[in-house]
């Protein structure tokens, strides 16, 4: 009856689901995204659930009882989601609740009421706990029930989890709009930032180092849409790896002083890791950190300090294996690394400063790192895919399920996708101090989807005359212009250079030029006056139909032709 | 100066067409997606789609 009157806004949030954690965020009035923090304070709420008597711990409070309670805590299931017991890798849960075979797939058993039998609990059934738990943190935050909600994954999530993650959340009241994958996320969190109607065109790499994985994806950014051009996963590599090197570290002092190894007993063990955990964060902040653990062993406590040089040491080997990694997944995108415009480092592992300090060193200096160690400005590491899935969630809260899934077929998503970059060449007139050579503006780089437009303007003429404007197609490379011996010994026409010839390894000088490769079309504007501007649009369309519109500004008429797709 | 030549009639020449498309997935996120999803779906030009 009162429909008219009712506000029709949905409250909806995006949800970071992580193996280790996993965070809550909406986007306020004003469009900005915010993590929302849960009732104990974390926004980085730890994926994990425990039964204690006939009550129901969740994150930070569940992860504790890790050391008391393993065996009825739940933790690190999120990968188990949709596959059989076969196919997983149980190595992560061997300090909480084991998984076991169900019918569904993977269970686990757990004693959810004091005196009464341990019950069986699906993987689906505790995401949809799990995911209950961050609804409600959520709606009490902001003081209103959920009506829907945007889930990030990781990109070689089936079909088939993706489906069982929908059920799951369903079943605990929470409709998911759509489900993103995490890296696309994390690239939305900084692109959205940017507010901007025409965002720079660039190709990104989006490496998340997580608790349990790390994932590296490159995306190619064009007009502000995503198409991912490669991924790669390494699934024993993340922070319980770095927190291992710390765990291994304090263990062996703790042997020379007391004579026991804590890694022996699994009570020691998981107060260890969990303390190393909390010196690890410390670490990324400060050059120094303090562990202090009573009765770690044998009734002995223990006390002691490490520095950040030290942690960098015992890690060495973890970074290379990022480095390897991000190498990997740019050479099966088919690229260089100097063709990569931007590093997004997400993740909690991410805060490290030496991780993200190595890709710097990797990355040609004009390739901006975005990382809390590299970058002032850069967003919290942790919080990317829960800020994307917000922005995701807002933009299609007043869509209908059914445009949703529209929007979202292949039959919309696939689409063409420029192999070469195409720009225009200006012909230099000649008697300009003889610069000949052609510059190519690349106005559409590759793997750019069409149909697509982009427009730019230039001086046409130095001196006056009539301009022929060049429609190509361009190629990128990377050109060695390491200045050669010879030159160097003219110029200077001593023989001392001979020793430096050593050296040369060090110096080479890399340098991305774009040449032509094969003109499409050209265009001559007549009588152009010195100094005029001269603006040209290219329109690809769907059918790779290329529009070329120039004109000089201020100016009456200009050209316009089309070269026709090659399907006509 | 010398102008650059041009034999051909009118102001502008065809001379190749451009290479074959590579087919690739979208990543359906973000408001430039969704308003390429938009037209695509409303089979509209960028044009079109300006004037709406």
């Amino acid at each position: 009856m009162s429909d008219s009157e009712e506000p029709q806004q949905k409250t909806v949030i995006g949800i970071a689901f992580g193996n280790s954690n996993s965070s809550i965020a909406f986007t306020s009035l004003d469009g900005k995204a915010e993590v929302i923090a849960n009732e104990e304070g974390d926004r980085q709420i730890p994926s994990v659930l425990s039964y204690v008597g006939d009550e129901e711990y969740h994150g930070a409070q569940a992860k504790s009882q890790l050391i008391r309670n393993p065996k009825n805590t739940i933790a690190y299931f999120r990968d188990f989601l949709g596959k059989s017991f076969a196919d997983i890798d149980p190595t992560n849960a061997h300090s909480s609740a084991h998984p076991i075979q169900h019918e569904t797939g993977v269970a686990f058993s757990v004693e959810e009421k004091t005196d009464a039998e341990p019950s069986t609990l699906t993987v689906s059934e505790v995401t949809t706990r799990h995911i209950k738990r961050l609804q409600e943190s959520a709606a009490d935050f902001l003081g209103k029930p959920i009506d829907g909600c945007v889930i990030t994954v990781p990109t070689d999530f089936s079909e088939a989890q993706r489906k069982l993650l929908s059920e799951a959340s369903k079943a605990s009241g929470l409709e998911v709009l759509q489900i993103i994958h995490e890296p696309v996320a994390s690239l939305l969190a900084y692109t959205a930032r940017e507010e901007t109607s025409h965002p720079v065109d660039k190709t990104v790499l989006v490496l998340d180092i997580g608790g349990t994985r790390t994932d590296a994806a490159v995306i190619a950014s064009r007009g502000g849409m995503f198409t991912l051009l490669a991924t790669q996963h390494d699934y024993e590599l993340g922070g319980r790896q770095f927190d291992d090197a710390l765990v291994d570290h304090f263990s062996k002092e703790f042997i020379k002083k007391h004579k026991t190894d804590p890694r022996e007993n699994e009570r020691s063990l998981a107060k260890l890791k969990l303390e190393c955990e909390a010196t690890k964060k410390t670490l990324s902040l400060s050059t120094s950190a303090q562990i202090s653990i009573e009765s770690l062993a044998g009734g002995f406590d223990f006390h002691s300090t490490v520095n950040r040089l030290r942690f960098d040491l015992l890690s060495k080997k973890l970074v290379d294996q990022i480095v390897g990694l991000v190498e990997s997944v740019v050479n099966k995108a088919g690229m260089d690394l100097t063709d990569i415009n931007e590093v997004i480092l997400a993740g909690g592992t991410s805060h490290t400063p030496k991780i993200a300090s190595r890709i710097q060193q990797l990355f040609p200096s004009n390739t901006a790192v975005q990382a809390p160690a590299t970058n002032p400005n850069a967003l919290n590491p942790s919080e990317l895919s829960a800020r994307g899935a917000a922005i995701q969630a807002s933009l299609i809260a007043e869509f209908e399920a059914e445009d949703i899934e529209q929007s979202t077929h292949p039959a919309v998503t696939v689409t063409p996708h420029l192999p070469k970059p195409i720009g225009v060449a200006i012909h230099s007139p000649e008697g300009d101090e003889g610069k000949a050579e052609d510059k190519v503006y690349v106005f559409l780089d590759a793997e750019t989807a069409v149909p697509a437009r982009r427009t730019a303007t230039f001086v046409g003429t130095q001196v006056g005359g009539d301009v022929l404007i060049r429609i190509v197609e361009a190629k990128r490379e990377s050109v060695d212009v390491t200045p050669p011996k010879e030159v160097k010994e003219k110029t200077n026409g001593t023989d001392e250079d001979d020793d430096d010839d050593e050296e040369e390894e060090e110096e080479r000088v890399i340098k991305r030029v774009t040449e032509v490769e094969k003109v499409i079309a050209e265009a001559l504007l007549k009588d152009v006056k010195k100094g005029q501007k001269v603006e040209v649009m290219l329109n690809v369309a769907g059918d790779l139909t290329l529009t070329i519109t120039a004109r000089v500004i201020g100016g009456k008429g200009g050209i316009r032709g089309t070269v026709p797709g090659r399907a006509q | 100066p010398a102008e650059p030549e041009w034999p051909h009639e009118g102001g502008f020449h065809i001379l190749e067409h451009l290479s074959e498309p590579t087919h690739r997935n979208l990543e359906p996120v973000g408001p430039h997606y969704l308003a390429h999803a938009r037209r695509k779906r409303h089979h509209r030009t960028f044009s079109e789609d300006d004037r709406i």
